[in-house]
């Protein structure tokens, strides 16, 4: 069985943190094998979520009694509802501490018992979780409408001429012109199936059309002021980067190999 | 965020009043682009009360958080590619994901993997031909798997 002990420093000769959601360490204690590990606290830099964070280590870390001087009650409330037990107003070093776990010294005054048994769907559960899950698409709805209005204007100005116009026939400009296409419009992938269809017959190349299907449903610059406000800017810039680069090799190959193996369109 | 709608609206008003065809015909197109989007964003609202309801962060860290191993791979993979509706319906369920500690990766590969849609294939083998088909999901898939695991080291020190 595994316990966290909040703490000031690296090792059991250190403060038992004072607050468990931004203290600098939690040492994770094996108490059945002795086996210590002192793991950053995720939530020490002490911005928003900090608490969260801490308690999403615990649990994945799969602690079942978390030891520490303040923890709050929103992250009380989530490690109970994961079975993990929650001891406060500890004070000394996290090594006094678990000597007192281990001697059982701590079951009195600050221990809180976990909530134990299957979940029943209570009314009250069922109008949170529509409440919350409504919060969420509150949100994320004007940035959807900004998104579906821009859309809107790419389907009224972008024609199938407009883009058979900028293929030049250059293979490797045509297929950064492709990846790049296909990055900026968005929609039913069908529609990328048919503009590459259409986009193949005026003679643009395999390695353009591709790239383009493939940025289509990737990489999405429409949608990306919504992907921010979902996922986080690094993450959806990251991740639109990444994708965007990956799709001229993943043209490159299929076009390659469909060449070796001979089954071109 | 306000901001982005309130700008694209007064686009399509200035453009109501030089281009009145082209922002009825913009107008119209996104109208058909929300109704689109109606039937999956339910879907979505659905399982996002559903998740809220049934599922606890430490399964959701389990199966998707960092650490999961081959489940972090082949779950949000198999949900990206049966996944419905445009991408944007989905964007409210991932972030209450990660909210409650998916890590990126999964949520990457989920993204990554919309791009293969198995009931579409029909249309794309009768555009393209059935090997270049299988080439280009295969490719896909191993692309997907290539950028959940870019995002998750270029990101780690923002998790922490």
């Amino acid at each position: 069985m595994k316990i966290a002990i909040s703490a000031d420093g690296p090792n059991l000769k250190a403060q038992v943190g004072h607050r468990f959601g931004t203290s600098p360490y939690l040492i994770i204690v094996d108490v059945a094998s002795g086996d210590i590990e002192a793991v950053p606290n995720p939530g020490a830099s002490g911005q928003r979520g900090a608490g969260m964070q801490a308690v999403v280590l615990c649990i994945s870390r799969d602690v079942k009694a978390v030891l520490t001087g303040y923890c709050s009650p929103a992250a009380q409330k989530q490690l109970r509802a994961n079975g993990i037990e929650v001891l406060t107003s500890l004070n000394g070093t996290v090594g006094e501490a678990l000597e007192k776990y281990s001697k059982g010294e701590l079951r009195t005054s600050a221990r809180v018992k976990p909530i134990k048994g299957k979940a029943i769907v209570a009314r009250g559960a069922l109008i949170h979780a529509i409440r919350s899950s409504a919060k969420q698409f509150t949100t994320l709805l004007p940035v959807l409408v900004g998104v579906v209005l821009v859309l809107g204007l790419f389907n009224a100005f972008a024609s199938r001429d407009f883009l058979t116009s900028i293929f030049s026939g250059n293979p490797v400009l045509d297929t950064l012109w492709g990846a790049c296409f296909g990055s900026i419009f968005a929609g039913n992938p069908i529609n990328s199936y048919i503009i590459g269809g259409e986009l193949l017959k005026y003679g643009v190349s395999l390695f353009a059309v591709t790239a383009f299907v493939v940025t289509w449903v990737t990489v999405g610059l429409v949608q990306l002021p919504a992907e921010i406000a979902a996922l986080g800017r690094r993450f959806a810039l990251i991740r639109n980067a990444i994708s965007f680069i990956l799709s001229i090799p993943i043209a490159l190959l299929t076009v390659l190999i469909l060449n070796l193996i001979g089954g071109a369109p | 965020m306000a901001i982005f709608p309130v700008a694209m609206l007064a686009v399509y008003g200035i453009l109501f009043l030089v281009m009145p065809d082209k922002a009825s015909m913009a107008l119209k197109s996104s109208g058909t682009v929300f109704l689109n989007m109606l039937v999956p964003l339910c879907l979505v609202f659905v399982l996002m009360i559903l998740i809220n309801l049934f599922l606890k962060p430490a399964q959701i860290v389990k199966f998707l958080g960092r650490g999961a191993g081959i489940k972090g791979i082949l779950l949000p993979a198999a949900a990206g590619i049966i996944s419905t509706g445009p991408i944007y319906a989905w964007y409210p369920l991932l972030r209450d994901l990660k909210g409650k500690g998916a890590a990126n990766s999964p949520i990457a590969i989920f993204l990554y993997n919309r791009a293969v849609k198995p009931f579409l294939l029909p249309v794309m083998i009768a555009y393209f031909g059935w090997v270049y088909v299988v080439i280009l999901t295969v490719l896909m898939v191993l692309g997907s798997i290539t950028v959940g695991y870019s995002l998750d080291v270029l990101t780690r020190k923002e998790d922490g």
